[in-house]
């Protein structure tokens, strides 16, 4: 009998292992973006009349104590109703959206930790396709941001952004 | 037809830059004006060819945080020159600072003024800032400043068109994301791990919701 050369065994079985993977190219595994942090982004309909409320039931997270309160002492409503939320990853190379609403939200891109803590951040407000305020900031745990955005119904929706602690 | 360089409507129209009635007047204005339309198509492809060959995690900077950037130099400058100007005529005022009661009493104000702007809600250094902003649109005002009670960072957008009444305002709660950069999408999820909707950017770079996934 001829004994098949040891050259051709390899091939039949690179050929076999071949044929079980499918022949497809096997995906990359994933690799999760690097991150500067988390960001929590809401978009609140403040209101006076509480009949002008969407009925919302959003919560607030807890790290933000009384989200309310604290947005009360800024502008002078009555009623805060969550309207939609977002808790984006802030990447490192790529840009971060917080969508927290299709009508207004935020594209956010990094620029490195900051000095003391947070995060330096490059912020776009964006009403539908237009951008309302191109802003650099710094955002530090425990210190939300509060945007002033323009007026609906007899009040006013408002942007918060906050950086949570890691 | 303007030069490129000086039709700044076309640059705010292509930067995303208009309200609704802006665009809407200034894409009327390119229907009826073809060399309008042909330069506008030009720099859109040129928009997006440059934008397809940069590297994703190329900064590109803000031709008009630049112009800020200057204008807050132009506006130091012009301060610094003011308070050189009246120092002849105010040497008067100086010599009353040198009575002792006044000094003493200076003093205590400065304390007090020092102790009421570092207040409650701490230094700079421990909360938010916002370095500088820029809006875009016409009439529209931007106003900051730290609120010690909030223990907040405020951002007032002020002349801003309203959103009409009868505008159907829904927001969305998302719990997680996937970001894929070779096609510049996001994927939201919501608590359910199931997909909300797609986020893209057309080739003018303005922000695009998609149904599907562009990969399909």
């Amino acid at each position: 009998m001829k004994v098949l050369p040891p050259v051709f065994l390899l091939l039949v079985s690179c050929a076999i292992s071949w044929a079980q993977g499918g022949g497809a190219p096997q995906p990359p595994p994933a690799v999760k973006p690097a991150t500067e942090g988390k960001v929590w982004g809401a978009l609140i309909f403040a209101a006076n009349d509480a009949a002008q409320l969407t009925g919302s039931q959003e919560k607030a997270p807890k790290h933000l104590g009384v989200l309310d309160e604290r947005l009360a002492k800024v502008f002078p409503f009555k009623h805060f109703e969550i309207l939609g939320q977002h808790q984006q990853d802030i990447f490192r190379e790529y840009e971060s959206w917080v969508v927290p609403s299709r009508d207004l939200f935020l594209k956010v891109d990094s620029n490195g930790p900051a000095e003391n803590g947070g995060v330096k951040l490059h912020l776009q407000v964006w009403r539908e396709q237009q951008v309302l305020v191109k802003s650099d900031a710094v955002l530090r745990p425990g210190s939300p941001l509060f945007i002033g955005g323009p007026k609906w119904k007899d009040g006013r929706l408002i942007f918060v952004l906050s950086l949570e602690r890691k | 037809m303007k030069p490129p360089s000086e039709n700044h409507d076309l640059i705010r129209w292509l930067d995303g830059e208009m309200t609704d009635a802006e665009r809407a007047a200034f894409e009327g204005e390119m229907k009826a004006d073809p060399a309008l339309a042909k330069e506008a198509e030009e720099m859109r492809s040129l928009s997006a060819s440059l934008r397809t060959h940069l590297p994703a995690e190329m900064k590109v900077p803000h031709a008009d945080f630049f112009n800020s950037q200057i204008q807050m130099r132009i506006a130091q400058l012009e301060m610094e020159d003011s308070r050189q100007k009246p120092e002849s005529s105010l040497e008067s005022i100086f010599a009353l600072f040198r009575q002792p009661w006044l000094a003493a009493a200076s003093a205590v104000a400065v304390v007090v003024a020092g102790f009421l702007m570092i207040g409650p809600g701490g230094t700079d250094s421990e909360h938010s800032l916002i370095l500088s902003s820029y809006t875009p649109g016409r009439g529209v005002e931007a106003s900051t400043y730290h609120d010690s009670a909030a223990d907040a960072t405020v951002l007032m957008l002020d002349g801003l068109d309203e959103v009409p009444a009868d505008r159907k305002i829904s927001g969305i709660s998302v719990h997680r994301s996937e970001t894929e950069p070779e096609v510049a999408a996001t994927t939201l999820f919501d608590a359910a791990g199931a997909p909300l909707l797609v986020i893209s950017r057309d080739a003018a770079g303005h922000p695009l919701f998609l149904r599907n996934h562009p990969r399909g």
